[in-house]
């Protein structure tokens, strides 16, 4: 059997769709990617979440829904804090662990994106799961991704797996801008900076890879805080230095996308 | 290195015309057996079954059916023996024949 047909998910309310990547779990990706689509949408834009982790999702906690979502009364997307926002854990209870090969993911995947009225958004961001499996082969082949951001923490271990996700993207020719590093650091109450993942290594990785530096997230109690509580931090505490760092990385995200020409799509093949 | 123009000019080959101007001839037999599908990819490193019984679709002269983009990095190519699951990268359909400078008609 021939491997599923890719059509192309042509998603055309849609201006830029932005993929929030890691090569490693456990670095804040999707705390990164749920505060940089609030920020956006405080900024005034239209924008969507789609939480593409179809093994881990973790888009539901953050966001304050709970339980699952009867689509018979609840349309989906769900709109929340301002997001139009999907996710698998809407359907599937979180004590319920998905255990799904590639071909379904890809399914799902589709049908969350092409079956669900998203309305016209300027961004979608996508919360990918981390690694550079079967999620990741199916938006990049599959969807029209505008560019990714690459979410590491400053230790060694995950600076070679957010490594790989850099590699992945050059391959599929998707545009990166750039290394955000997490737990960068806390400012102790004495006034001191710590930095208790060693420091450094986002903007290292960066330069080495030849892709721009977005910015450093301090560790604030309050991001976690906010992610289990639902709301996120950037519309919880707007001045923390983790917000502005978010409203920073929002800001740069949308001056380059905004601004850059659309990508070309591949010639078709003329049959003459 | 982006293709600009991907023809059919002639039923057996393939040329693909790129943003530095410079062009590729692909002979059709020698694209498929190019394909880098992972089972194509076995079969090549193994010798060739003679018993193997042939499909039909096989037997006929070999048409290039369809050939998509995948995302901005490679085309899929659906051939008339049935064959569609090599996803040949841009760079690698530039790398498999020479480049040459062809003024277009």
């Amino acid at each position: 059997m021939s491997n599923a047909s890719m059509p192309k998910i042509e998603l055309p309310g849609i201006r830029n769709v932005l993929a929030v990547a890691s090569g490693k779990g456990g670095v804040g990706k999707s705390t990164v990617a749920v505060n940089i689509a609030v920020a956006l949408q405080m900024q005034g834009l239209r924008v969507g979440l789609l939480d593409a982790d179809i093994y881990g999702p973790s888009i539901p906690l953050m966001l304050g829904v709970q339980g699952q979502v009867d689509q018979a009364t609840t349309p989906l997307p769900l709109d929340r804090h301002g997001l139009k926002v999907m996710s698998i854990g809407f359907l599937v209870p979180p004590e319920k662990a998905v255990i799904w090969r590639g071909p379904m993911i890809h399914r799902a995947l589709t049908q969350f994106l092409t079956q669900l009225d998203w309305g016209e958004l300027d961004f979608l961001v996508i919360d990918l799961p981390p690694g550079t499996g079967d999620a990741q082969l199916t938006l990049t082949q599959t969807v029209p991704l505008s560019a990714a951001v690459v979410v590491t923490t400053p230790q060694e271990v995950s600076l070679i797996d957010a490594r790989k996700g850099l590699e992945m993207f050059r391959e599929v020719r998707v545009p990166v801008l750039g290394i955000i590093e997490n737990m960068s650091y806390f400012m102790g109450d004495d006034g001191k900076k710590y930095e208790p993942f060693r420091s450094g290594g986002g903007a290292r990785l960066a330069r080495d890879c030849s892709v721009p530096y977005l910015g450093e997230i301090p560790i604030d109690a309050r991001v976690a805080a906010s992610g289990d509580e639902g709301t996120p931090l950037v519309a919880r505490h707007p001045d923390s230095p983790a917000a502005q760092a978010f409203d920073r990385i929002a800001k740069v995200v949308r001056r380059e996308l905004e601004s850059a020409p659309a990508a070309n799509p591949l010639p078709g093949l003329e049959m003459t | 290195m982006t293709p600009t123009r991907i023809r059919l000019a002639r039923p057996d080959q393939l040329t693909i015309l790129w943003q530095d101007g410079l062009t590729t001839c692909h002979p059709l037999e020698r694209l498929r057996k190019a394909c880098p599908c992972a089972s194509c990819r076995e079969e090549s490193g193994q010798t060739a079954d003679p018993f193997r019984v042939l499909k039909p679709a096989e037997l006929e002269p070999l048409r290039l059916v369809k050939m998509e983009p995948v995302g901005h990095y490679a085309y899929k190519i659906l051939w008339s023996d049935g064959h569609d699951t090599g996803i040949y990268s841009l760079e690698y359909l530039r790398g498999l024949e020479k480049p040459e400078l062809i003024p277009t008609t």
